[in-house]
C-alpha cells in the first residue's frame, strides 16, 4: 500500500488515506462532519469567497486543537467541507472531479499532501496528538486553494511548536521559504502544550507519550560553559532586580521569631520550609535568640549544624552537642556509635535545667537524607531540654519522616521561603556540570593541576608538559580542518594521544626510561585525576586531559615559565 | 564591584561557619554587624528593654505594639494557667486508658518466669496497630514500677540499635546499667570488677549487675519488632535463652502487624525459643473521643475550640494515624495561638483589673463583628442608648464587657451540655452508627444540631422507651444537668412505679408493642389500620409523663442549641481559624516551592508593578527557568532552554546584556532545580535533561 501510494503521483489516488481521516474526524466528533455526500450546491460562488476566509486563519489558531474545528465551522462553509469530501472519498469518480484542478497543483504541493497522505495512514495511537498529523490534515484539506500559500502559512504556524523538529517532517520542503526564522519573542510562546489548560495528570501523559523525541539537535558545544572563576566573577556582576523584595520577605519572617521562641518555650520542634537558602534566616534567628537572653546571667546554649556539608556525620554533631553541653566536662573519648554519643547527651542533659537548641540547615541534604541518620535526629529532637530547628529545602522532605519519626520530632512547619539562592549549599558550577553529563571536567581544575604539578619533580612535570603540547597541537591540526570556532570550547579529554606515541616522545626527550617509569608517572597523574585515559575502537589506549584549551594552555605557560 | 558586593550577591559571609558541619554558636562581633537592618535592632533592643525582671516574656506587645506589658503578661500568665489544666486531663485519660494493658502486663511480668514456661523464655506480645506511642508510654510505666518496687528494670531496644549481635549486646547491657545508675555508674561498673576488664558486650557483665542489683525481672523489649533483622534476632534470642538460668529475662515485643504475620517471619526455631502471651493496646480513635469529650464539655472550660478546628482536628485523626498525643499537641497549639494572637484574649484574663482601660483595647472591642451584630439587635430592640453608650464611653464598655462574656461562657456550657444530653440520650436508640460527642459538637458549634435528624431520631426513639430504661435516662440527664422539671417528672415516675403492681415494665403508647395492626376485610381487599391498643390506666400515666419528658427536652435543646457564632464576643471565648492549625501541622512544602517559583510575586511583593504574569527578567532566576521547564516537554535540549532563558533577559534588557551574567545566573538555577530533584541528566540524548516533576501532581 505504502510503495502505491508512493509512486501513484500524478494520479491523486489518496482516496483510501482520505476516508481514513474522514472516519477519524466522526469519531473525533467534529461537528461539522454531517451529510458527508451532500453535493456541492454552487461550486462558483464558494471558490470565489474562499481565498479570503483563508487570510483569516491565524497561525495562532491554527496551532490549537480545541480552536480548530471552530475554525473549521466558523471559517470553512460545511459545504465546501461536504464538497472536498465528495473530492476524494467517492472513488467511483475520481478522475472527472480532480480533472480541472492538476495544472493549479505545484509539484511541492503534491509532495507535501503525498507525505501528509503517509503520515495519516501510518499514523498510530501514540502519534494521535502528533502535531505533524494535524498538519497532514490541513494540507489535504486545503489541498485546492493556492496551494503554496496555504502551505506555507501552516509551516509558519506550526513553526513555534515544532521549532525543534526543523530539518524533518512533512514540511521539509517548505524549508528556504521561511528565510526570516522565528519571530523575536516568539521561542518564548514555543510550548509543546499546545492545548492550553490541561489537567496536570493529562499534561503529564501528554508530555510522556511515546514516539520520537520532539527536541532540537542543538549541543552546547559551541556554547563556552563556565568555570568556577568566571561563575563567581559573572554573579558578582549581576544586580538582583528583586532585593528590596525578599528584604521585606526576610523581615516578615523575623516577626516571627518571638513566635517560634514560644513555641521552643512550650517544647515544640520547629521545621521551615520553603524555596530559597533559609540558612540566613536561621543564623539571625540564632542571633536574636542570643541576644534576647543577654540580659539573664547565662547564654542560651546554641549548636549550629550545616546539615549540606559533605561528610559530615551524626556522630560529629552529637559529639559537638555533648561539647556545649558539658563544656571542660566532656569525656576526652567518646563512644564510636552515635547512639553511644546521643545517650551520653541524654544523661547529661538530665542534670541540666537549661534547654539546649539546635539549628540544623538542610536536614534533607543528602548527606543527611538517609533514614538510620533522621531516625537517630528524630531521637534527639525527642530528648527532653532539647530544641530542634530545622530547614529543609527539598519539594518532598516530609516522604523521609514515618508516623513515629514524625511523632518523636514533633515538628510545627512553619513557610520559611526566602528566595535566596543556595549559593552555600551547593557547589553550583560542579553540579551543573554533572547535570550536562561533563562530570570530571573539571577535576581540580586549572589551579588544582598546577598545584599537584608543583609538588611533583621534575621528570613527572616534563611529561605533563609534553602531554600538553602534544595535545594542543593536535588541537591545533583539528582547528584548520574541521568546522572553525568549535574547537574552543572541546576539552582535552574528547582528542587524545595516543599511548605509545606518548610514551616515545617521553623516551626521546629523557623523561622516561622504561615503560615501567612511564606508566609509574602516569599513575601520579591518575591518581591527581589530572588525565583521562580511554580505550578506541582498535583498543588503543588514548590519554587526555580533563581540561578546556585555554586551561591547557594556562597550565603549559605555567609549567614553562615556572 | 568590591570583594564585599560580590560577597553579598552571592550570599556569601566571609566567617567559616558555612562550611563546618557542627559547631557552638558564638554571636558575631557587635562592629561588624553594623550594616543591619535598623527594624531588626530595634526589635532586639524592645524585647530586652521590656523585660528586666521577667525572665519567662515569650510573647509580643500586640495592636501594632501598643499593647501594655501587663496586658501582654496577663495573656501569658492566663495561658500557663489555664493549659496544664487541660493537659493534666489529658494524661489522666491517657494514663486510664493505658491502665488496663499497664496491670495485665505488669502481673505477666511478675507472674511468669522460665519455669512456668517450660523453660523458654517469657514473651510478652503487645500488638499496638495504629496507636504507636502507646507502647513507649506502657514501658516508660513499666519501667517506672519496676524500679519503685526494685524488682528490676526495662530495657528498651529499637531496630537501629541492633546493626548486629556484637552491638545490640552492648547496648542492651549499657542501656540497662545506665537506666538505673546513669552514664557514670556504667562507666565505674567497667572499671570497678575485679579481675580482667571485660569487652563491652560480654553478657558476664549483665550476669553481674543482675547479682548486684538482686534483679529479679529484666524485661527486654523491642519497640518496633518486625524491623528487627530475624537472623540477629534468633541469635539474639538463642544468646539469652542459654543465659536464661544466670539472667532472668523476659522478652516484649511491640508488634504493629499482627501476630501471626509476626511470627511467620521468624524461623521456627527462634519461635520456639519464646513462650507468652498476647495483650492488646486500645485504639487511638477511642482515646481521642474522649480527650476531646474531657476538654470541651467540662464545666470549668474557659474557651472552646469552634467548628473549623475540630473538623480539622477530627479530619487529620481518621485521614492519618495519629496518636493521641499528636492530638493533645495541636489542641495545645490552638491554645497557644488563641493567647499568644488574640489581644482580646486578655479579658479572659481578668475582669476587674484596671490594665483593661486602654484605648486599643475597646477600639478592638468596637471592631468585632460579633459587636456588630449585637449593637444591630440592641437597636431594633430600641435600646439606642446603650448602644451610644457601648459606642462612645470605654468605661461603660469596660464595665459591661466582663457581664457579656460570662454569659457567653454561660451559653457555650450549656451547648455542651446540651450535647451531652443529645449524647446519653443517643446511647438508648437501637441505631447500629451512633453518633460520637465530636460529631455531635461539631453541628452544635455550627447551629445545626437542634434542627438535625440526629435529635429528631433521639426524641422519637425517647418517646417509645419503657419505664426502666427511662429511668435509666433520666438518671443520666440529671447527673449532666439538675433542673427541677426533670426532678419533677422523675419523683412522678416514681410514684408512678411505686402505685403500679406490675414487675413488667410499662410501656407508652408510642411503643410499637402498644400499637394494634387491625386486618379488616372491606369489598375483598384487606385493609390495614393501625389503631392504639388500649392502654391500661398506668401506660397512659406512663405516656403522659414521657411525653413531658421529650417536650421538655426539646424546648431545652432549641433553646440551648443556639449558632455560637451569634453569640456577642465569641471572638474571645471561642477559637475556630482553622488555617494555623492546619498550615503548621500539615504542610503543603511541595505546593509552597512550586507557587514561589511558578508566581514568585506571590512572596515578592512588589512595590512597582503587582500585575506581572508572564515571565520577565525581574524575576529570580530559578522562578524564569522553572516557568520555562513548565512549558517544556519530558525531554528538554539544553542548548535550546539556555537560548529561551537569555532571550528574556535579551528582550527586556536591550543593549546591557552580559551574556555571561545571564550563564552564570543560569548556572545556579540549574543546579537548584537539580537540588530539588526535578531535572535529572537523560542518557537519550546528548545535551538533553529529562523532566521528573510535574506541577500539580
Amino acid at each position: 500500500m505504502k510503495r502505491k501510494l508512493s509512486d501513484a503521483g500524478d494520479q491523486p489516488q489518496v482516496s483510501t488515506p482520505k476516508r481514513r481521516r474522514t472516519a477519524l474526524k466522526q469519531s473525533n466528533g467534529v461537528p461539522n462532519g454531517h451529510a458527508p455526500n451532500l453535493a456541492p450546491p454552487n461550486d462558483d460562488i464558494l471558490n470565489e469567497v474562499h481565498p479570503p476566509q483563508n487570510g483569516q486563519s491565524t497561525p495562532k489558531k491554527a496551532n490549537d486543537v480545541s480552536a480548530t474545528p471552530l475554525q473549521q465551522s466558523g471559517l470553512k462553509t460545511p459545504t465546501h467541507r461536504a464538497k472536498a469530501r465528495g473530492l476524494f472519498a467517492t472513488p467511483t469518480k475520481p478522475q472527472s472531479v480532480t480533472a480541472p484542478t492538476p495544472s493549479r497543483v505545484r509539484n511541492a504541493d503534491r509532495s507535501a499532501r503525498k507525505k501528509s497522505a503517509r503520515v495519516l495512514f501510518e499514523q498510530n495511537e501514540d502519534a494521535a496528538w502528533d502535531g505533524s498529523e494535524r498538519l497532514a490534515e490541513e494540507i489535504l484539506e486545503g489541498d485546492e486553494e493556492p496551494g503554496n500559500e496555504k502551505a506555507d502559512h501552516l509551516a509558519e504556524s506550526i513553526e513555534p511548536e515544532a521549532a525543534e523538529a526543523q530539518d524533518k517532517g512533512p514540511k521539509g520542503a517548505k524549508q528556504p521559504k521561511r528565510r526570516a526564522g522565528r519571530p523575536k519573542g516568539a521561542r518564548n510562546k514555543r510550548s509543546p502544550t499546545p492545548e492550553g489548560e490541561l489537567p496536570a495528570h493529562e499534561r503529564y501523559f501528554f508530555q510522556n507519550r511515546a514516539g520520537p523525541v520532539k527536541t532540537s539537535n542543538a549541543t552546547l558545544n559551541k556554547v563556552p560553559l563556565l568555570t568556577h572563576e568566571e561563575y563567581f566573577e559573572k554573579l558578582g556582576q549581576y544586580v538582583d532586580p528583586c532585593k528590596e523584595e525578599k528584604d521585606y520577605l526576610l523581615s516578615l519572617h523575623h516577626r516571627s521569631f518571638a513566635q517560634w521562641a514560644f513555641e521552643f518555650e512550650e517544647g515544640f520542634n520547629i521545621c521551615l520550609y520553603g524555596y530559597g537558602s533559609k540558612r540566613h534566616l536561621v543564623g539571625q534567628f540564632a542571633e536574636w535568640f542570643y541576644n534576647r537572653r543577654l540580659s539573664f546571667t547565662t547564654s542560651p546554649t546554641i549548636v549550629m549544624v550545616n546539615g549540606y556539608t559533605p561528610g559530615i556525620s551524626i556522630r560529629s554533631i552529637f559529639a559537638t552537642i555533648v561539647a556545649a553541653v558539658m563544656g571542660e566536662d566532656a569525656p576526652s573519648k567518646l563512644g564510636a556509635q552515635p547512639t553511644e554519643v546521643l545517650e551520653l547527651l541524654q544523661s547529661a542533659l538530665k542534670s541540666r535545667k537549661e534547654p539546649v537548641t539546635v539549628l540544623i540547615n538542610s536536614i534533607d541534604a543528602p548527606p543527611l537524607r538517609r533514614a538510620a541518620n533522621q531516625a537517630l535526629l528524630a531521637r534527639l529532637a525527642a530528648t527532653p531540654r532539647i530544641r530542634l530547628l530545622v530547614t529543609a529545602d527539598t519539594l518532598n522532605f516530609p516522604v523521609m519522616w514515618d508516623i513515629s519519626l514524625r511523632d518523636q520530632f514533633n515538628f510545627l512547619f512553619h513557610d520559611g521561603t526566602t528566595f535566596i539562592p543556595f549559593s552555600a549549599e551547593a557547589d553550583v558550577v560542579e553540579e551543573v556540570n554533572a547535570l550536562l553529563g561533563r562530570k570530571g571536567r573539571r577535576v581540580g581544575g586549572k589551579d588544582g593541576v598546577g598545584f599537584v604539578l608543583k609538588s611533583l619533580p621534575e621528570n613527572a612535570r616534563n611529561l605533563y608538559r609534553l602531554l600538553l603540547t602534544e595535545l594542543i597541537s593536535l588541537l591545533d591540526d583539528g582547528h584548520q580542518s574541521d568546522d572553525e570556532g568549535a574547537a574552543e570550547g572541546r576539552s582535552g579529554d574528547d582528542n587524545g594521544i595516543e599511548f605509545r606515541l606518548l610514551y616515545q616522545k617521553a623516551t626521546e626527550e629523557f623523561v622516561a626510561s622504561s615503560e615501567m617509569m612511564f606508566r609509574t608517572l602516569l599513575k601520579e597523574f591518575h591518581d591527581h585525576q589530572m588525565i583521562t585515559s580511554r580505550m578506541d575502537a582498535s583498543g588503543m589506549e588514548i590519554l587526555g586531559v580533563p581540561l578546556s584549551r585555554d586551561e591547557m594552555e594556562g597550565v603549559l605557560e605555567d609549567l614553562v615559565l615556572g | 564591584m568590591d570583594a564585599n558586593g560580590i560577597d553579598d550577591a552571592l550570599g556569601l559571609s566571609n566567617d567559616k561557619s558555612q562550611t563546618l558541619g557542627a559547631y557552638i554558636y558564638q554571636p558575631p562581633k557587635h562592629g561588624k554587624s553594623a550594616g543591619e537592618r535598623p527594624s531588626k535592632r530595634r526589635r532586639v533592643s524592645a524585647t530586652t528593654d521590656g523585660d528586666d525582671n521577667s525572665d519567662r516574656k515569650c510573647f509580643v506587645p500586640l495592636f501594632n505594639g501598643d499593647e501594655a506589658a501587663e496586658s501582654v503578661q496577663l495573656r501569658y500568665d492566663f495561658y500557663q494557667q489555664i493549659w496544664p489544666k487541660q493537659e493534666h486531663k489529658i494524661q489522666a485519660i491517657l494514663e486510664d486508658v493505658d491502665a488496663g494493658v499497664l496491670t495485665d502486663v505488669l502481673s505477666f511480668v511478675r507472674d511468669t518466669s522460665p519455669q512456668t514456661c517450660d523453660g523458654c523464655i517469657p514473651t510478652a506480645m503487645v500488638t499496638v496497630g495504629s496507636n504507636v506511642s502507646s507502647l513507649s508510654r506502657l514501658l516508660a510505666r513499666l519501667n517506672d514500677q519496676l524500679i519503685s518496687t526494685e524488682e528490676g528494670s526495662v530495657v528498651v531496644l529499637e531496630s537501629g540499635d541492633a546493626p548486629n549481635l556484637k552491638t545490640t549486646l552492648k547496648n542492651i547491657i549499657r542501656a540497662a546499667i545506665t537506666n538505673t545508675d546513669g552514664n557514670d555508674g556504667y562507666q565505674k561498673f567497667l572499671g570497678d570488677r575485679a579481675g580482667p576488664r571485660l569487652l563491652g558486650y560480654d553478657l558476664d557483665l549483665l550476669h553481674d549487675y543482675v547479682q548486684r542489683k538482686k534483679t529479679k525481672k529484666l524485661v527486654l523489649a523491642l519497640q518496633d519488632s518486625e524491623a528487627f533483622d530475624p537472623g540477629l534476632l534468633t541469635d539474639l534470642l538463642s544468646l539469652f535463652k542459654s543465659w536464661l538460668d544466670r539472667i532472668p529475662i523476659t522478652v516484649l515485643l511491640g508488634i504493629s502487624t499482627s501476630v501471626e504475620l509476626f511470627e511467620g517471619r521468624l524461623p521456627r526455631s527462634c519461635v520456639a525459643l519464646l513462650r507468652g502471651k498476647h495483650f492488646e493496646v486500645q485504639e487511638a480513635g477511642n482515646c481521642v473521643g474522649r480527650i476531646y469529650q474531657s476538654l470541651q464539655c467540662d464545666p470549668d472550660t474557659q474557651i472552646w475550640l469552634g467548628r473549623n478546628v475540630t473538623t480539622t482536628l477530627f479530619e487529620n485523626t481518621s485521614d492519618y494515624f495519629q496518636s493521641p498525643e499528636a492530638f493533645s499537641r495541636r489542641v495545645k497549639y490552638a491554645y497557644m495561638s488563641h493567647f499568644f494572637a488574640n489581644p482580646l484574649a486578655v479579658l479572659l484574663a481578668s475582669s476587674t483589673s484596671t490594665i483593661l482601660t486602654q484605648n486599643k483595647l475597646c477600639e478592638a472591642i468596637r471592631n468585632l463583628p460579633s459587636f456588630r451584630m449585637f449593637c444591630e439587635d440592641l437597636v431594633e430592640e430600641q435600646s439606642t442608648e446603650q448602644v451610644r453608650y457601648m459606642l462612645e464611653d470605654d468605661e461603660y464598655l469596660l464595665r459591661e464587657t466582663p457581664n457579656y462574656l460570662n454569659a457567653g461562657q454561660e451559653r457555650m456550657r450549656k451547648i455542651f451540655q446540651a450535647v451531652r444530653i443529645v449524647h446519653a440520650c443517643l446511647q438508648y436508640t437501637q441505631s447500629a452508627k451512633k453518633a460520637n460527642v465530636a460529631d455531635l459538637s461539631i453541628r452544635a458549634l455550627s447551629g445545626e444540631l437542634a434542627e438535625s435528624a440526629i435529635v429528631e431520631d433521639m426524641v422519637a426513639t425517647a418517646k417509645t422507651l419503657d419505664s426502666d430504661k427511662l429511668n435509666e435516662l433520666l438518671a443520666d440527664v440529671r447527673a449532666i444537668t439538675s433542673s427541677p422539671e426533670v426532678d419533677e417528672i422523675q419523683e412522678d415516675l416514681k410514684s408512678l412505679l411505686e402505685t403500679c403492681p406490675d414487675t413488667a415494665p410499662l410501656r407508652s403508647g408510642y411503643n410499637i408493642n402498644s400499637t394494634v395492626t387491625k386486618t379488616t376485610v372491606v369489598q375483598q381487599r384487606i385493609q390495614l389500620s393501625k389503631g392504639k391498643a388500649d392502654l391500661s390506666e398506668q401506660a397512659a400515666e406512663y405516656t403522659n409523663i414521657a411525653d413531658r419528658l421529650v417536650t421538655l427536652l426539646q424546648v431545652h435543646l432549641t433553646e440551648t442549641l443556639i449558632n455560637p457564632q451569634e453569640l456577642f464576643l465569641h471572638e474571645v471565648f471561642l477559637f475556630d481559624l482553622r488555617n494555623p492549625l492546619k498550615e503548621t501541622f500539615a504542610p503543603r512544602p511541595r505546593f509552597a516551592i512550586e507557587r514561589a517559583l511558578a508566581t514568585p510575586f506571590d512572596y515578592l511583593i512588589s512595590s512597582s508593578d503587582v500585575t506581572m504574569n508572564k515571565v520577565s527578567a525581574k524575576q529570580p532566576a530559578t522562578a524564569i527557568l522553572y516557568q520555562l521547564y513548565l512549558d517544556s516537554g519530558a525531554l528538554v535540549n539544553i542548548h535550546d532552554l539556555w537560548q529561551a532563558f537569555y532571550g528574556i533577559f535579551e528582550t527586556e534588557k536591550a543593549g546591557g546584556c552580559d551574556d555571561r551574567v545571564v550563564m552564570a545566573l543560569f548556572y545556579s538555577a540549574l543546579s537548584e532545580l537539580k537540588a530539588f530533584g526535578v531535572i535529572k541528566n537523560s542518557r537519550k540524548k546528548t545535551d538533553h535533561l529529562a523532566k521528573s516533576a510535574w506541577m500539580g501532581l
